[in-house]
């Protein structure tokens, strides 16, 4: 891989890996779902109270911040192979990219998490 | 053991905040600073270096900090919801979110420091740097008020 085609894959990745953790974590889309207490990994977005009472969720809390970032990570991973195949005078376009997505990811990030300190 | 890893999760943060603060300010500190003032010494190092480092220590920092977290979901965070802590939650999870962005961005970083200082990707350098920079801060204090809540505020 030549060092333009370099270039343009980490650029295309960073922009891409904030995007999708954004979209992961608004549409809960993680690639599996962590269950600590019980040392359990399932595959996909699973919810505790779907399959028992809500009052006993702390029984089973489940943790879907490593399945985000998988989601995240191989979205990311699919656009910098493609951003590395395409031509090089795109390289403008992926550095613009990285510059502007990870701060905007940031800020929906915030916005997602506003629930948290309206309790 | 998740005592061991949150100790070595917070030294290895403060390795971490030390190197991008000091490349931060060596970035952005103006270039008329004079030589022998605080700045003139911040400017004076090569900022470059840290480069490795930072990413490193990043990567280890995360790492240990993915691990504990499992501990913290298990035996703390049901206490910190007990007690309402909702602010603190909040914080933790934009800390999370933060934390895995820079993560994403860590390759580009990297990218950009080891091109020729004089390269078309400085001003990029510069952006992904400080942003890097804020992330690491937040996630700093973030953690150190976690770790002290049962104090903190009290």
């Amino acid at each position: 891989m030549s060092a333009s085609a370099v270039r343009r894959f980490v650029f295309a990745f960073g922009a891409a890996f904030g995007l999708f953790y954004a979209i992961a974590r608004a549409r809960g889309l993680a690639l599996f779902t962590v269950y600590p207490a019980q040392a359990i990994v399932l595959l996909g977005t699973h919810r505790s109270r779907d399959v028992a009472d809500p009052v006993l969720d702390f029984l089973a809390p489940e943790m879907y911040w490593y399945g985000w970032t998988a989601s995240a990570a191989i979205g990311a991973l699919v656009i910098g192979l493609v951003a590395a195949l395409l031509p090089g005078r795109l390289y403008w376009f992926w550095a613009w990219c990285v510059w502007i997505i990870p701060p905007m990811a940031m800020i929906a990030c915030v916005y997602l998490t506003i629930p948290w300190f309206r309790l | 053991m998740a005592t061991t890893l949150l100790i070595l999760h917070g030294l290895v943060a403060v390795a971490l905040i030390g190197a991008i603060t000091h490349q931060a300010l060596a970035t952005c500190a103006p270039p008329n600073t004079k030589p022998h003032s605080f700045f003139g010494r911040f400017r004076g190092i090569p900022a470059a270096r840290f480069a490795n480092a930072i990413t490193v220590l990043y990567l280890a920092s995360t790492l240990l900090g993915a691990v504990v977290y499992l501990y913290f979901k298990v035996d703390i965070q049901p206490n910190l919801e007990r007690d309402r802590h909702w602010h603190a939650m909040g914080f933790l999870d934009l800390k999370e979110d933060f934390i895995v962005i820079g993560l994403g961005i860590l390759p580009a970083y990297w990218f950009c420091w080891h091109q020729p200082a004089s390269s078309r990707h400085n001003h990029l350098r510069s952006s992904l740097t400080l942003l890097l920079a804020f992330i690491v801060w937040w996630s700093f204090l973030v953690g150190h008020v976690m770790n002290n809540i049962r104090g903190f505020g009290s």
